[in-house]
């Protein structure tokens, strides 16, 4: 069977399993939809209520630059948080057959992407059309949504092997994810970063990839674009070169350790 | 619906195969003992040579079509190691593992894809990652098959992790039993379901046996191997002791193991 056909073989499987991931997450209703989504859609509106109205941050459109993000700040954390003992919880099924855990991964991601992609669409048609910014950026939303979920499969796939050996990652990953939160960011502009440490903060690799989708939303200009997005491109080319590099090196004693 | 496309006779090729592990799991499975353990000793956590186990050690045989071989060992002594090596699941240290045609591991029967779905879901599921090169409609109709003959009745459409054990595997079993390949590795897959249907599919699983162009299997129960196979490899510390006919290889498991002759 040559490369292709694998592929495509591959493509159908993780397909099928995203389908029947989200239907087991939406407990296949309407509700369990709503309820998957809300949780995101609740920590946009507190935040955006603290920060506007009780902080009083000075910020033109602050909802609109907060949408772009926090919400994919939410993807990207929950994805480390649901994928990284991924492997473990599905060590049967790997164990049991040969299945590339890659497929596994990857249907677990899109699953989330599709539930934050909704997430993010509910709140951003309502808010573009309140506070009117221009819609110049829309069309190259979806090159950094791409590039977004590309980046992530390179973190998650890096940190899901590690959790094969190093049993306590998904432990360690709760607190640096809510150490970054306050140091990247994403409820505030880099502006606001004293300058001799901003070159630091802004290095934060997946404040590079979360930042293309901001720009798309928020603010757009072109030029600005190509630069952010040829750095998220290159965050996740590395991701994926080290994930893929890791892979290949621990294959296996990955079988053994799970 | 049989999938054997090979028309050599040589399915599966093993030459020198060797595999060696990294033993550092032992020394720390947690980023804590492996944080402690670098900044108490840098010099040594860096440059100290990793220390290797021999999992297979220069294991050399050829599978041919017809073949039904049955792998015997104590535990650890590396059957499952050598199955995985055949499935492309592992890769060789050294020497080489080459195949011709489907090769379809199985190294466990009670398994769920997504728990909170349904039987029939959790049989879609594990059938299109067994057999993804069927069509949806192919696929779907191997499915069906199976279910009948899982005979669960209403328990279909009750989620899986309801299911017992015995449940689970009768799903399983007739699932993967379903369709013939050219290389079937079978490894314990007769444990597992309750004793009114283990004669049920250990029926279906001979006849699959029958229709698959070799296969592999593993077992701890000598009868399985007698009734199964018609070649007896015996691993033993790693190493391949005895590849020939099926009676001279019990005697000599029974002699490794202690037991008396059969």
């Amino acid at each position: 069977m040559n490369q292709r056909i694998f592929q495509r073989l591959y493509w159908e499987q993780v397909k099928n399993l995203t389908v029947a991931n989200m239907k087991s997450r939406y407990r296949k209703t309407f509700a369990g939809f709503l309820w998957v989504v809300m949780s995101p859609i609740l920590i946009y509106s507190v935040q955006s209520l603290v920060f506007k109205h009780f902080l009083k941050i000075a910020i033109p459109n602050y909802s609109l630059f907060l949408l772009g993000g926090i919400l994919p700040w939410i993807f990207v954390t929950t994805s480390i948080e649901m994928c990284t003992p991924l492997f473990l919880t599905t060590r049967d099924v790997l164990l049991g057959f040969k299945i590339n855990p890659l497929v596994i991964l990857l249907s677990q991601l899109l699953d989330n992407f599709f539930n934050f992609l909704f997430a993010f669409l509910i709140l951003l048609i309502p808010t573009w059309i309140f506070f009117g910014e221009n819609i110049q950026g829309l069309p190259y939303l979806i090159f950094a949504l791409i590039n977004l979920v590309l980046g992530v499969t390179g973190v998650t796939w890096i940190l899901s092997i590690l959790q094969v050996f190093y049993r306590d990652t998904r432990f360690v990953l709760p607190f640096i994810t809510n150490v970054a939160l306050f140091l990247t960011p994403i409820f505030y502009p880099p502006e606001f970063v004293p300058e001799n440490i901003r070159a630091i903060i802004v290095l934060n690799p997946l404040y590079i990839l979360i930042l293309p989708v901001r720009t798309c939303i928020y603010n757009f200009g072109s030029s600005e674009f190509l630069n952010q997005i040829l750095a998220a491109n290159f965050v996740t080319a590395s991701s994926l070169l080290i994930a893929f590099y890791y892979w290949r090196k621990k294959r296996n004693e990955f079988y053994i350790h799970l | 619906m049989n999938s054997i496309s090979i028309s050599e006779s040589s399915i599966a090729k093993v030459s020198n195969l060797k595999l060696a592990y990294n033993m550092d799991f032992y020394e720390a499975n947690n980023l804590r003992d492996f944080f402690i353990k670098g900044v108490r000793a840098p010099i040594d956590f860096l440059l100290k040579p990793k220390e290797k186990f021999l999992a297979l050690d220069d294991i050399s045989f050829e599978v041919k079509r017809g073949d039904r071989i049955g792998i015997l060992g104590i535990n650890g002594s590396g059957k499952t190691t050598l199955c995985r090596c055949l499935s492309g699941m592992l890769v060789p240290s050294e020497g080489s593992v080459e195949t011709h045609g489907e090769v379809r591991p199985i190294f466990n029967t009670t398994i769920s894809v997504l728990p909170e779905l349904t039987g029939r879901e959790n049989a879609e599921m594990l059938a299109l990652l067994l057999f993804p090169d069927l069509t949806p409609e192919e696929r779907q109709s191997l499915v069906n098959e199976g279910l009948a003959f899982a005979e669960l009745g209403d328990f279909l459409d009750v989620p899986f992790k309801s299911y017992s054990r015995g449940m689970q595997a009768r799903l399983c079993l007739s699932v993967i039993t379903a369709r013939p390949c050219d290389l079937l590795i079978l490894d314990e897959v007769f444990e597992g379901a309750d004793l009114s249907f283990q004669k049920k599919i250990s029926k279906r699983t001979l006849s699959m046996i029958e229709d698959s162009g070799a296969v592999v299997l593993v077992s701890h129960f000598p009868e399985h191997i007698k009734l199964s196979c018609n070649r007896v490899l015996i691993i033993d510390k790693s190493k391949l002791v005895f590849d020939g006919d099926v009676d001279k290889g019990l005697n000599l498991y029974n002699k490794i193991t202690g037991l008396s002759q059969v």
